[in-house]
């Protein structure tokens, strides 16, 4: 998968969470979720287990701890898809 | 993992807390009395805690709804007698108070400390959360009670709010599967939305229930799934509290 289809799903799973709209609509890689996009932070669990199924990954508290904006998001995606050498 | 330094501070902050339990107790209990604050049938209501609750130690999970600064204060008042927590020291329980609430004066940071506070940050770094999940199951593996409330602040609505719940009252059951958690629903005859403290003169509704949450799913599933049903829990209390056509609203 590439960075550009892992960002697109990123953003759809995430907008049902989102209260700030207009910054929403100019989301980029170094958007943060709970400060620009106004997402509650308790709904980071159910955007991380939405990565989960969506991704069929298996994410640890550490690597969801470490997701703060949207680009975090992807490159989580992408290190967990990443087919192993 | 607390470090050291931590868990010997939650041991003395206990310790100095029960030797003060009956002073600070009866002094805010004075406080609210003051207030005009009342809950009626004050006596019936520490016979069903009692009763809930039984003879045997902690560790207890208190959850309950959330709607003024004072909710914790009024839920103690409600559980024992002064005297009594004097006795059952795992009965006087823990809170866990924004820092920001708690901070505001050097009088409200002691109170805080006597009154077994462990001051919080909302919406702080993964890290805080985690050092706070960490305390909590420290507390509770010493056999203490702590009160939780799930909505992880005041609720804006008024009523208990799903969209609000934080995971981490589950986390703290899975940390400490051993707790056994007690639902309640205390609210102001005259509390329509939430505000830092009840009306003068208000009179509290206050109910128990036990409840025995539990999940085959792992990890963050886990916690997502015990703390929702520790909330609907509390939002069928709640709806019994409107239907009732005896509560005095």
């Amino acid at each position: 998968m590439d960075s550009a289809t892992a960002f697109g799903k990123v953003v759809e799973i995430i907008k049902p969470f989102v209260k700030n709209t207009a910054a929403f609509g100019e989301a980029g890689h170094g958007t943060r979720i709970i400060e620009d996009l106004g997402v509650n932070s308790a709904r980071l669990v159910d955007i991380i287990l939405a990565f989960e199924d969506e991704f069929g990954i298996q994410v640890d508290d550490e690597s969801a701890d470490r997701v703060r904006t949207l680009g975090d998001a992807v490159q989580m995606i992408l290190q967990k898809t990443a087919p192993a050498n | 993992m607390l470090s050291t330094r931590e868990r010997v501070g939650l041991r003395v902050q206990e310790a100095v807390a029960q030797g003060l339990i009956l002073l600070s107790y009866y002094a805010l209990a004075a406080w609210m009395r003051s207030r005009g604050y009342r809950i009626p049938r004050l006596r019936h209501t520490r016979r069903a805690f009692g009763a809930l609750m039984g003879p045997e130690r902690g560790p207890w999970l208190i959850c309950a709804n959330h709607l003024t600064l004072i909710d914790s204060l009024v839920i103690q008042w409600a559980m024992a007698p002064g005297w009594r927590l004097f006795l059952r020291r795992d009965r006087f329980a823990w809170n866990l108070p924004d820092r920001h609430n708690i901070s505001r004066t050097w009088w409200l940071r002691l109170l805080g400390y006597v009154g077994k506070c462990v001051p919080v940050l909302r919406e702080g770094p993964p890290e805080e959360a985690r050092r706070t999940l960490d305390k909590v199951a420290f507390l509770l593996s010493r056999g203490q009670a702590v009160v939780v409330f799930p909505e992880g602040g005041r609720s804006r609505i008024g009523r208990v709010d799903p969209d609000r719940v934080m995971y981490g009252v589950g986390r703290m059951l899975q940390d400490v599967p051993a707790a056994r958690v007690l639902c309640v629903y205390a609210r102001g005859a005259g509390q329509a939305g939430y505000t830092d403290y009840p009306r003068p003169g208000e009179q509290f509704f206050i109910r128990a229930a036990r409840v025995e949450p539990a999940t085959e799913l792992a990890g963050m599933r886990g916690a997502r799934d015990l703390a929702r049903q520790i909330v609907a829990k509390l939002t069928a209390m709640e709806a019994e509290y409107f239907e009732d056509p005896l509560v005095d609203r």
